[in-house]
């Protein structure tokens, strides 16, 4: 670095002005104009975060929503170079800070993940899959997911409940989003506890329907695996129609 | 040579998308966007970025690089850049002699870097790394400002030396150079006067907003005044043609409003680049 330490602390103080408002005393400095970057910096942080997390907004009271842009504004350094992606930092910021259990809102975090996941889904970089058969055996092959997607664990159900509601019906509830391959639409999928097992072990072990209900097998009591097997079933059809599952997976054998 | 090919461009923005792919749209000789906001992008927009830039040109004009930062380059975000501009095949990467970053927390806006001497040493050693690592020269904005910090020389001295000893070229933002005339006072044609000229290799025009009788903002959300238009026909007739782009990122008008400022831009440098002169702005 070939700042003077004196320039290199006028940066600093003009950008901590910036971001907590302090009041500073730089010098040839025009005062109405270092207003307007507090002013400039904190709405394009606001208008960010409003857009991103628009129920958030509308469920806070203006100075709870104030608070938080404020705390966060002043208190995290931002570390994406894409601004679009800050509010994920934000929902990270808010966790991590229990806003929700101050504000009496302690559905908050889940309420701010929920939102950013449509974000995150909607923007992620294009997965390009395998190339897949459209027609195999739905227990014994392999199937190619959809990569397009996301799985969140939530405690409060803020995507079957409005957020104050979502209070009475805390649990462990599994939240499936994803990129719809053919219009590239966000679409969410509740996952049953039974199913988001059975959904990770496929998208993300690679392994097959038989090899899992196998491993399920080995723990459960036999008279059980008929009426599992049974759902299970629906569970990859249904997973097909909704293009969460594309195909089945080629064998490529030396 | 006779200047033939003169480019108009304009900003590509998600809220006006749709008019760049159809027909009887915006048709503008080359688009404009910030990498910030398309690196890395897939799904819906991903499909729109792609299909606009295969048919039209693409400039950078970037946002984080922080020139001015104390701290080091972000060698990862340039990393993605250098990728990026070997995807899209782009004529220019650009960014704002401005800081935007500091103890290590991104601002997501243009801090004004003091003009003073070791400022310049330490943005010519940063555009000297940057651009070795890019492997091609930058190009950097005059930055509209609202106020000056603890400056010990004048605007014009700051640019000039910074480009003068460091070799990038010059992005030249007119409505910049209006506005920071306005607001601290001085000659815009004096300042233009003053810029080394032969480094622009890039020229922006856009709108801006009057908040108080004395302080005007560089909104880009508002049409292009006449004063601005006047300098800007001031400036070219001293220059080689470059690129000339359009910026208006929000508040758009209907899309004639929009055609008519391009039109008007395209009137005065047909003006002043029918002549015989070099050209060093082709994309």
């Amino acid at each position: 670095m070939l700042y003077s330490k004196e320039t290199y602390k006028l940066q600093q103080e003009f950008t901590r002005w910036c971001r907590t408002g302090e009041e500073i005393h730089l010098e040839n400095t025009r005062p109405e104009g270092l207003k307007q970057y507090r002013r400039l910096l904190r709405n394009n942080i606001n208008n960010t975060m409003k857009q991103a997390f628009p129920i958030a907004v509308s469920i806070l009271s203006e100075k709870e929503w104030a608070t938080l842009i404020d705390d966060f504004f002043a208190g995290h350094d931002a570390q994406t170079f894409q601004v679009w992606k800050l509010p994920f930092e934000f929902y990270q910021f808010v966790s991590k800070q229990s806003y929700g259990i101050t504000f009496k809102k302690p559905y908050l975090s889940d309420l701010l993940h929920f939102e950013w996941i449509e974000i995150d889904v909607h923007t992620m970089p294009d997965q390009i899959p395998e190339p897949f058969k459209k027609k195999g055996d739905p227990k014994k092959d392999r199937i190619e997911v959809n990569k397009e997607y996301r799985l969140i664990k939530l405690n409060f159900p803020v995507h079957l409940y409005a957020a104050e509601e979502s209070k009475n019906h805390t649990g462990n509830y599994f939240l499936l989003a994803y990129r719809h391959p053919d219009n590239f639409e966000v679409r969410f999928v509740d996952l049953p506890a039974l199913h988001t097992l059975f959904f990770e072990k496929i998208a993300q072990e690679g392994k097959s329907v038989q090899e899992i209900l196998k491993e399920i097998g080995e723990a459960s009591s036999p008279e059980l695996m008929p009426e599992i097997e049974k759902n299970i079933s629906k569970f990859v059809e249904t997973m097909f129609d909704q293009k969460i599952f594309l195909g089945y997976q080629h064998i490529y054998k030396n | 040579m006779v200047k033939e090919d003169i480019n108009i461009g304009l900003g590509f923005r998600r809220e006006i998308a749709g008019n760049f792919l159809e027909e009887g749209g915006l048709h503008p000789d080359f688009i404009e966007v910030a990498p910030e906001n398309w690196i890395d992008m897939g799904g819906y927009w991903g499909d729109v970025f792609k299909k606009v830039t295969d048919k039209y040109p693409l400039i950078l004009h970037g946002l984080s690089l922080s020139i001015g930062s104390p701290e080091e380059p972000d060698w990862a975000f340039l990393k993605k850049v250098k990728q990026f501009i070997k995807d899209y095949h782009v004529a220019v990467y650009s960014d704002h002699l401005t800081f935007a970053k500091m103890d290590n927390a991104h601002l997501y806006d243009l801090l004004p870097i003091p003009f003073r001497e070791d400022a310049v040493k330490h943005v010519v050693q940063r555009i000297k790394e940057v651009q070795d690592f890019l492997e091609r020269p930058l190009t950097l904005e005059n930055a509209s400002y609202y106020t000056s910090v603890a400056a010990e020389m004048t605007e014009q001295q700051f640019i000039s030396s910074i480009v003068e000893e460091s070799g990038c070229n010059l992005l030249l933002d007119v409505n910049n150079v209006y506005v920071n005339a306005f607001n601290h006072k001085y000659d815009a044609r004096e300042f233009i006067d003053a810029m080394p000229l032969g480094r622009v290799t890039y020229i922006h025009m856009a709108g801006h907003y009057k908040i108080q009788p004395d302080l005007i903002i560089d909104t880009h959300g508002e049409a292009i005044i006449d004063p601005v238009f006047d300098l800007f026909d001031y400036t070219i007739e001293k220059m080689a043609p470059v690129p000339v782009l359009l910026e208006r990122d929000f508040n758009f008008p209907e899309m004639e409003e929009l055609k008519t400022e391009m039109d008007k831009l395209r009137t005065i440098c047909k003006k002043n680049w029918t002549s015989d002169v070099v050209q060093q702005g082709n994309i």
